[in-house]
């Protein structure tokens, strides 16, 4: 079984398999004749329609700005998460000040916030940003503090015995030996940050945005059109992750095993 | 080999400058439950430069303590430790210790982790590579200088950790267990290149293992230490030049004492068989 497995191209076809069973049932459902087949649009529209935004250029445009707004958040809340979950660690005064405050926030769902900060910025990208950072933030603030606090004694030890300064232990000790945490609190800050550009772009439905042309499908009920976009919210998303768990692997090429 | 790029003081006043230890009085206790326990007490100890002292004692006798005590990890104790002279209070590049886990950083390559221990020492970036590459050739590991920690087998590792406590040569080097989590065979192959860069080096060592064999076979004395609260039982002297033969009767001998007299219980010292070399005195 390993052995098949071994083989990059079965790897990849046996993959392949469940979704195209997944067609192959959605085809069945769409062609049944039931009342229900109105929401299984057929392959064939469904093909038309993703040609069809394609050639007026909006599958693109949507694609780009979702994936830039995830981006920019992951960006934005990824480095104050690590600044703030970093600096917890070392600092504990600042952890007793600032701590439960983010921790009684963090219980809050993300898109809870957004009717008060619809009130607060406007209804506009400005909010959307704001939320998908701050649901980049959490997950890369908890496991960089995580991170930075588990580091082990006899680590620390070895600096003292060779003089580090702050600074060094800093860069040379703590820094690193946090980073696996670090990395795992951005790969889920990526999951969160992806959920809330389409979470937020559904709700407020400004702009462009692969969940502006969800919603706005929605309302002209062309189920093709949704079809589409929730195929490229997914295949968009699977390949992000990849591409993030490649640079993971590459950074953490010191681990034994890497994951 | 690196010390002569250093200014060159006349060997005996370097000897008489380099790795004096002594310790005087030495207490230390713990608060375990509430309830202040002695762990160390009465230590009264001289370690010549360049001088090779074992410790040996059952587990729980302050051996390791006593190590994080002198390295200057731990600042709470009575009494004084002083290195030539001056007392010891906090850590200092003087004193250089191999503990038991190798504690090489497993995020940097084994090269990187031996340069890290130059990284506060006055010695300029280009000889700090060639002091590296000739730590690593000295505990044999030509070839893994880009190895992560991980890709290295435990003995490889531990050679490793003591390049790194070599590079800054410091004047006392302690030893906690060094060489216990190796295998047997390892282990009397690290043993060998230990005595031997001791005899290169002459740096003061001290080192602590419950291994008396071991003990006995690098040591120029050895200490044998009793528990609760830990204390210098006896100190035997092992009159043998290096490098040692390890079938030496002497050896043996000596073995078969030390292994009794950490057998039999507390207050029967005085019951002990003498060593031959004492009652010669």
């Amino acid at each position: 079984m390993n052995a098949v497995l071994s083989k990059p191209w079965l790897r990849l076809a046996i993959g392949l398999v469940a979704p195209a069973l997944l067609l192959i049932w959605w085809q069945w459902q769409a062609s049944s004749g039931d009342v229900r087949s109105i929401a299984f649009a057929p392959l064939g529209s469904i093909g038309g329609a993703f040609l069809e935004l394609v050639e007026n250029g909006s599958l693109v445009s949507d694609m780009v700005s979702t994936l830039s707004r995830s981006l920019t958040g992951l960006v934005i809340g990824g480095a104050l998460g690590i600044a703030v979950g970093v600096a917890m660690a070392i600092w504990r005064p600042l952890d007793r000040l600032l701590g439960p405050l983010l921790h009684a926030i963090r219980q809050v769902p993300l898109i809870g916030w957004l009717p008060l900060l619809g009130l607060w910025f406007g209804t506009g990208q400005g909010s959307e940003l704001i939320v998908v950072s701050l649901s980049a933030f959490f997950p890369t603030m908890l496991n960089s503090y995580e991170g930075v606090a588990g580091v082990e004694q006899r680590y620390l030890d070895v600096g003292r015995i060779y003089g580090f300064g702050a600074f060094q232990r800093f860069r040379l000790i703590l820094l690193p030996a946090a980073m696996p945490l670090i990395l795992t609190g951005l790969t889920q800050a990526l999951a969160f940050a992806w959920i809330a550009s389409i979470a937020t772009e559904i709700l407020l439905g400004i702009g462009s945005g692969l969940g502006v042309t969800m919603q706005l499908a929605q309302t002209q009920q062309r189920i093709d059109i949704i079809l589409v976009t929730v195929i490229a919210t997914a295949i968009l998303g699977f390949a992000v992750n990849y591409l993030f768990r490649q640079l993971r692997i590459s950074l953490l090429r010191w681990q034994p095993a890497s994951l | 080999m690196i010390v002569e790029s250093r200014s060159k003081p006349a060997p005996e006043a370097r000897a008489a400058a380099r790795g004096a230890l002594s310790i005087n009085d030495l207490h230390k206790s713990f608060v375990i439950g509430g309830t202040l326990r002695p762990v160390l007490e009465g230590i009264n100890l001289d370690v010549k430069p360049g001088e090779f002292v074992s410790i040996v004692g059952a587990s729980g006798c302050g051996k390791s303590t006593l190590l994080r005590l002198i390295v200057g990890l731990d600042d709470q104790y009575g009494g004084e430790i002083r290195l030539d002279g001056e007392r010891v209070a906090t850590t200092s590049l003087d004193r250089g210790i191999v503990f038991q886990d190798h504690r090489l950083f497993p995020w940097m390559t084994l090269e990187q982790n031996i340069d890290l221990a130059l990284l506060n020492t006055d010695t300029p970036k280009a000889r700090r590579a060639q002091i590296v590459a000739d730590h690593i050739a000295l505990v044999n590991l030509v070839g893994f200088e880009k190895a992560y920690p991980h890709q290295l087998s435990g003995g490889m590792a531990q050679r490793a950790a003591i390049a790194r406590a070599l590079v800054t040569e410091p004047k006392l080097l302690l030893l906690d267990e060094p060489l216990g989590a190796l295998d047997a065979l390892t282990r009397v192959h690290v043993q060998n290149e230990l005595q031997r860069i001791w005899m290169t080096q002459r740096s003061t060592m001290v080192m602590v293992t419950h291994d008396v064999e071991e003990a006995l076979y690098l040591g120029d004395r050895v200490i044998v230490m009793a528990p609760s609260p830990g204390r210098i039982r006896r100190i035997v002297e092992v009159d043998l030049p290096h490098p040692r033969d390890r079938g030496a009767p002497l050896l043996h001998r000596l073995k078969d004492e030390i292994l009794s007299e950490l057998m039999a219980g507390p207050g029967e010292t005085d019951n002990l068989v003498r060593l031959p070399e004492r009652e010669k005195r």
